[in-house]
Order: structure tokens, then sequence, then C-alpha cells
């Protein structure tokens, strides 16, 4: 890719970061928490798609470090008395530590087998929420103490949404992001050229689960309170994967349009139709999978919108 | 060991690329190589020939770490690498094409060249290799298109070029030719002598007779997973061993 498409890119996220800085003051409560949670899908399903669009590793448990991060921020804070923002830290160092626990064997499994252990993987992170009551206080939640004016979380989150696109950008665009691909694309002969799967794999997979434990600490002091089936939910993870998907996995831009897109499409839904929304929701992913299967990039691709390959 | 191990070491290491010892593996009840022994003379084109299921393609899945043999050693470089890694075989300077071509689908011409580890080079200098290697199988003007969309000839030649990035000193084809139309075949096998040239030891898998005889120093013949015979075009022509794989035992010998 040539010197002016990454400068016009990063002009793009200047700007983006800009605007972003600058309305929260003007917006309505409502509309606040829109844009921050908007930019916290954005987070969720750009690090979903490094391990499972870069790397082609569908995880449908992603959501467990997306509550291990809650819950580090909640338990440190309530419990323990520790300033909001050191907690992230630790968040993104415990889901680091978890990622590469849980990852070691499970990513030896493919495809549908790999999805399924990390379906199960997320139930038991659930489980172990709920019953380890000395941690963290059990079924019943965590309040957390604050008196949050919803401007801190809004900032952070944006701070860490840079970050993630930054990162994600960078990957995807270096010989390590060709690399992921070619695992994604064939693991046989990503080994006969010399890429060691394993590691790549884990480097990949860490890299997507810190950004969501962050996110998750975020939104706990958002909130205010947390409870397993609350931040281990698993619609969660279906949906940092339907927005990747939507928007195109395996990009950088697709799932951040995708975040964005479907953010706002189930959040107007809800609103306006709080019963069928679940029901407008499934026609979407069967709409999405069968006319856009490779995305709105992939459509735009195959029409000669848009190049193919991240590197030029 | 065999009768060449009276030279002193450093001149055998000199004239041997790889030595395959007594090299076995079977799937379930199968035994698809039994002890398959032979040496590849550094700097030569060789040809690793057989009946279908003879174990040849398992024979390079063994040397290139895609399959764990369960016994017996391949010594490169004076090493046994038997049983290491693809990805550490391949950092010793062995690279392979598969049978059936193993081109990165849904990735670029491009990337896929450039998803090759182990370039000591920085990013400009990998693509400019990259770009020279792609004049080189004709393949530049589809750079930017998706390997997947590539014809099954393009996918052979992309897959060659894209084992020749690294500049291995080893380099094993499976079936270079299958599927790659003349003008594209002529391409590829006067690419092969310019790496013969360069001092490169290459082996080939190939059903196509023409390229085997015409272009290989040295024959190994498999079957049944063991090394039948060894030696020269015209020797193997006319080696009965070799004719009797190939179609079966004669009961009567008939005139030619």
């Amino acid at each position: 890719m040539g010197r002016t498409e990454h400068l016009r890119n990063v002009a793009l996220v200047v700007a983006a970061a800009v605007i972003l800085a600058v309305i929260p003051g003007s917006l309505t409560l409502y509309l606040r928490s829109f844009v921050l949670f908007t930019m916290m899908y954005v987070v969720l399903a750009l690090s979903w798609n490094i391990i499972s669009g870069f790397t082609g590793y569908t995880s449908f448990g992603h959501v467990a470090f997306y509550g291990i991060g809650a819950y580090a921020c909640a338990i440190l804070v309530t419990d323990y008395r520790w300033p909001w923002l050191a907690t992230l830290l630790v968040a993104a160092a415990v889901a680091a530590v978890v990622a590469v626990v849980i990852g070691y064997p499970v990513l030896r499994l493919k495809g549908p087998y790999f999805a399924i252990a990390m379906l199960g993987t997320a139930e038991g992170t659930r489980v172990i929420a709920t019953v380890w009551d000395g941690l963290t206080h059990g079924g019943l939640g965590i309040s957390l103490p604050s008196a949050e004016t919803s401007m801190p979380t809004y900032y952070a989150m944006l701070a860490l949404m840079l970050v993630t696109i930054v990162v994600a950008y960078v990957v995807g665009h270096s010989r390590f992001g060709i690399r992921l691909n070619a695992i994604r694309e064939d693991e046989v002969a990503a080994g006969a050229l010399g890429i060691d799967a394993t590691r790549y794999k884990l480097a990949a997979f860490v890299l997507s689960a810190v950004f969501p434990a962050v996110a998750g600490g975020i939104q706990a002091y958002k909130v205010l309170y947390i409870d397993p089936p609350g931040v281990f939910f698993v619609q969660i993870t279906i949906a940092m994967a339907l927005m990747s998907m939507l928007g195109g996995k395996g990009t950088v831009i697709g799932p951040i349009v995708g975040a964005v897109l479907l953010y706002a499409a189930q959040e107007a839904t809800w609103v306006n139709f709080p019963t069928a929304h679940l029901i407008a929701y499934g026609l979407f992913i069967v709409l999405v999978a069968r006319f856009l299967p490779r995305g709105l990039i992939g459509f735009a691709i195959d029409r000669g919108w848009a190049r193919k390959g991240m590197v030029h | 060991m065999g009768a060449e191990g009276n030279g002193p070491l450093s001149s055998r290491h000199e004239a041997v690329a790889l030595e395959v010892r007594d090299l076995r593996k079977a799937f379930g009840g199968v035994q698809a190589v039994a002890g398959c022994s032979f040496t590849v003379p550094r700097g030569q084109i060789c040809g690793l020939i057989g009946p279908n299921g003879s174990g040849k393609t398992t024979t390079f899945n063994l040397l290139t770490g895609v399959v764990e043999p369960d016994s017996g050693a391949v010594i490169y470089g004076g090493e046994d690498i038997a049983g290491l890694k693809p990805f550490q075989i391949f950092a010793r300077g062995i690279t392979r094409t598969f049978q059936i071509t193993r081109v990165f689908r849904e990735m670029t011409v491009l990337e896929n060249m450039l998803s090759v580890t182990g370039l000591a080079m920085p990013g400009r200098r990998a693509r400019e290799r990259a770009e020279e290697l792609l004049a080189l199988v004709n393949l530049t003007h589809l750079r930017a298109e998706y390997g997947g969309r590539l014809s099954y000839g393009q996918q052979k030649l992309l897959e060659f070029a894209r084992a020749l990035m690294t500049d291995p000193d080893l380099i094993l084809l499976d079936e270079p030719a299958a599927g790659v139309n003349r003008t594209l075949l002529q391409h590829l096998l006067e690419h092969i002598h310019r790496l013969h040239e360069a001092g490169k030891t290459i082996v080939i898998v190939e059903h196509d007779m023409h390229v085997i005889m015409n272009h290989c120093q040295r024959i190994f013949v498999l079957d049944y997973g063991v090394k039948i015979a060894e030696g020269p075009p015209a020797a193997i022509q006319g080696d009965e061993r070799v004719i009797d794989a190939y179609f079966g035992r004669r009961r009567t010998r008939v005139p030619r």
C-alpha cells in the first residue's frame, strides 16, 4: 500500500478522533452513552477480527475476556479501593494470561471444534464468576462505589478504540498479519513456508483478548453494576462476530463499519420495536449470511470498488 | 552406511545434500513408506518416481515434517531433521511445493509471496524480490488478484515462485508439471535448470516421464514404500524391476 494511502487513513482516524473528542459536552446523556457503546463495539469487533478474521479461528467465546476485564475492574475498585484507570491494566494483564493458558490447548482445534471449545470457555468463566463467592460476590453481582459523571468512561473508551484501531491496522498491514492470513488459508502450507503457526496463533489470540478485557473494565465503571449473566452474555460474542461479518472480516475497516451500523440498527429496533427486535436481528443474520457472505467490503471488492488484499 | 563413507567428512558433506536412512511410516495398516533409503547428491536435479501409491508424496511429507516418521533418519547439513516441525525444516533451507496446489486462495498473489518467513531483508527488498520472481513465472500482471482466482497452472507457478522467496538450498517439487500447459512448463523447466546452475539441489516427483527422463540427472524409483532402483535416466528406462513395478511382472519374456 502506498504512503499516500496510509497517510489518508491516518488523517481519517485523526479526524474521527478529534470529532469524537469534541462532541460529548454537547450530547445528551443518552446520546453520549450511545456513542460510548458504539465505540465499545468497534473495539470488540476489531479484536474478535484479529483471531477470527485475520487468523481464521472463529471464536464463539470472546465474551469471556470482556467479562474477565469487567470483573477485574469491579473487584479491584470495590474490594481493594484501587483507582479505576489502574484496574484496566490489570484487566488487560489477566486477560492476556488467561488467553495464553486457554489458547495453548484450544488453538490446536480447528473450525467448529475451536468455536465450540471457546463457547465452553465462556460458559466456564461465567460459572466460575457465579460460584466463586469469595472473589466475585457470586450471583448477586457487584455494585461499584463511584461518582461517575460519564465523561471519564467516554474518553477512556475513545482512547481504547483509537489504540485498538491502530493495532489492528498495523497488524493487518504487516508481514505478521500476512502470516496470520496464511494460517487462516492453509496451515499446512503456512508451516511449509516457515510459519510457526502455534506461536503466531497464540500471539493473535492474546492481542484479541486484551482489548475486550479493557472494554469490559470501562463498561463496568460506566454502568456501575455487573453480574455474571450480564458480562458473560453470549449475545455479546455473537455481536462481535456479526459486526465483523457484516462489515467484512479479515479487514480493518470492515469490523468498524459493521459495529457502527449494527449497533445503531440494534438500538433503533430495540427502541421502536421492543418485542420484535430479536426477530429483526435474526432476520438480519440470515440476510447477511445469504447475500453478503464476505460482508460489505467483500461486496465492494467484487464490484471493483475496493482493492483485494491488505498489502499492495 | 554405504561405500561412499570413505572420504573425509567435509567432502562427504560437500557431495551429499540429503541422506534418507531406513525411513518408515504407516497409516493404520498401510505401510506407506517401508524402510526407504536414498542419498541425494548435492547440486543435482533428481527425480523420484514410482506407480501411484508407491510412497512418493508421503516421502516428501516426511522430509518436510508435514508427517512425522515412525522411524528412520533424514540427514541434512550434518543433522537428523526427521521429526522436526515443518517450520524448523524450512528454516534449515528446504522448501517444497505440493502435489495439489496450496496457494492461499483469499490472499493476493503478492501477499502469497510475502507470507514466507525467514527473509532477512527489509520490507521493500522483500517486495522487490517477490516482483522479480513473479516476473520470472509471468504472473506480474496478476499480483493484485486473489490466489484462488488463478488457473491451476498459474497456481502451480505461484507456488513454485513462493517456494523460492528465501533462496533455499534444497527444493522439493511435487508434480510441478501436472496441469501446466506446454509453454508454461517449458518456462518452469528453464527456471529449474537456472536453479541447478546456481548450485541448488532439486528433487522432483513427477508422472510426466518426458520431464523426468530429459531433465533429471539421477532417478530414484519407489514401489510399495521402498527404493527399488536408482540411477541415471538411461539405466532406469531399461531396468527390469522398474518395468515390473509400472506394468506388472511378465510371465514370459516378450520381445520388444
